[in-house]
């Protein structure tokens, strides 16, 4: 007698547990999306300058009237006094770009480099917020690494540390080197 | 030519698997060069030290808008490195498909695939390095046919560009031909027919970048390229202490050889086939970093 109710009973239980079953599974889906979803990826904010350069009519990435590469490397120090045993090693030359390294004992210690911000002219608009001038060019210090000048609001020259025995004093007295005046003809 | 964004394929290239185990097991030629850097924004971070994130932004941005500009020469760069890869894969698959009927040891089996193929061989490291060449070239910016330049660019090679020479000397010169890899590349190169060239599958992959007019000015390149790197190569390897035997023993030690044959087909499949386009793209972003970096 005992047999049907207690499978009554059982198939209730049963019913309830496999409800219950369901019911947590479907919050543990729910919750567990937005919890256990993978962190956006940190390459997303980079999504929208994708699609704005990439296809058909993306904008060219360097202007018309940039200057040669290969005119901007006179203007680049080959060596400065007190810094022997370094090397100036000539690194890249695009249109409206050039960059040397400077190695130290075979190791790279810092990047030098001139380029026409008419191929982004975002570049110069900063230098509008310099407080201080080196020979009488408005000077930056851009990030934690680097320090740069803007001549004739047109080329900007830099001097970037790669590593920590090249300090802020050390990109200033480089950046001292550069043959401004030369650079400045260069715009016309 | 790839339409992944830059920051997909720095992003995609693996931490692990047998294209790394591989490399690693060079570090004994070239020790701490690589450190397999991947991630678009871990690079920037890497490469400039820098840790604002509106700088990082700004950075990336200039970076991707100049990889998209075709005429930049990054993504022919990219090509050249995928290409000569997957180009010369084929002839690593049929090597190793030939071998592994015989059921050779490891060991045994990178010895055996010193001498059948010799000339398919030499081809394949001569144009790999021509391909280095003109991709050092499209990356820097230096005139595409510059020999001279690439020469004293070379001798300043780190990172993983100096791994990729690494890779290219050990694994596609001294073990498939022996310690004489150069002479033999050179000799197999002088002694050929632009009509030769033509039927080896990866010259035939990245033929139309390569300098030169037609087949004959392109094979005059190659052989003009490999003449001049010739003694850089033979320095590397001689100031290192290079020899097949530990290339391959460092090759096994880092491959588990209990592992059954298609572990082993895979590893080696790896190692001649991806070298090339896994450091190949992290030389391009480094340079298109430095680059952004400086230009923002």
């Amino acid at each position: 007698m005992m047999m049907p109710r207690l499978r009554r009973l059982c198939a209730a239980i049963s019913q309830k547990a496999f409800l219950a079953i369901a019911l947590s599974a479907v919050l543990l889906v729910s919750t567990g999306c937005s919890t256990l979803a993978p962190p956006e990826s940190p390459s997303a904010q980079f999504e929208q300058t994708q699609a704005e350069t990439s296809g058909r009519k993306a904008p060219d990435a360097v202007a018309k009237e940039a200057v040669k590469g290969s005119s901007l490397n006179d203007f680049f120090p080959r060596s400065v006094a007190g810094y022997g045993g370094y090397d100036v090693v000539a690194a890249q030359e695009k249109t409206g770009f050039a960059q040397f390294k400077v190695n130290e004992g075979g190791e790279n210690v810092a990047m030098l480099s001139i380029n026409d911000t008419s191929s982004n002219p975002n570049a110069a608009t900063k230098y509008e917020s310099s407080t201080r001038d080196i020979q009488g060019f408005p000077a930056l210090d851009i990030g934690k690494n680097g320090t740069g000048l803007l001549v004739n609001d047109r080329f900007q020259v830099k001097v970037q540390s790669r590593s920590d025995r090249f300090s802020a004093e050390d990109r200033e007295a480089w950046l001292q080197k550069f043959d401004f005046k030369g650079l400045a003809k260069l715009d016309n | 030519m790839s339409k992944k964004p830059v920051y997909t394929l720095v992003d995609e290239l693996p931490n692990h698997g047998l294209t790394i185990i591989s490399l690693k097991a060079l570090d004994f030629a070239v020790p701490g060069a690589w450190n397999n850097l991947t991630g678009f924004v871990n690079t920037i971070k890497e490469v400039t030290g820098e840790t604002d994130e509106a700088l990082i932004k700004e950075i990336g941005d200039r970076a991707i808008t100049l990889y998209n500009d075709k005429s930049e020469g990054y993504q022919k760069a990219l090509w050249l490195y995928q290409t000569v890869d997957s180009a010369s894969s084929a002839l690593g698959t049929g090597m190793i498909a030939n071998k592994f009927t015989e059921n050779k040891s490891f060991l045994g089996l990178i010895n055996k695939l010193t001498p059948k193929p010799e000339k398919a061989q030499s081809f394949d490291l001569t144009v790999k390095l021509v391909v280095e060449l003109v991709a050092f070239c499209q990356i820097n910016g230096i005139p595409g046919d510059s020999i001279g330049d690439f020469l004293g660019a070379v001798k300043d090679y780190g990172g993983e560009s100096l791994m990729r020479m690494a890779a290219l000397v050990c694994y596609d010169g001294l073990v498939p031909l022996g310690p004489s890899f150069a002479e033999k590349g050179l000799a197999t190169l002088k002694d050929s027919k632009p009509s030769d060239l033509d039927h080896n599958k990866t010259f035939k992959g990245v033929k139309e970048l390569i300098p030169g007019d037609r087949d004959k000015g392109k094979l005059a390149f190659i052989t003009e390229s490999f003449e001049s790197v010739q003694d850089w190569m033979l320095g590397f390897v001689g100031d290192r202490g290079l020899t097949q035997d530990k290339v391959v023993t460092s090759l096994s030690k880092a491959v588990d050889l209990s592992q059954d044959k298609l572990e082993y087909l895979g590893a080696f499949l790896d190692v001649g086939t991806n070298y090339y386009e896994h450091t190949g793209v992290q030389t391009l972003t480094r340079r298109l970093v430095e680059r952004a970096a400086a230009e923002v």
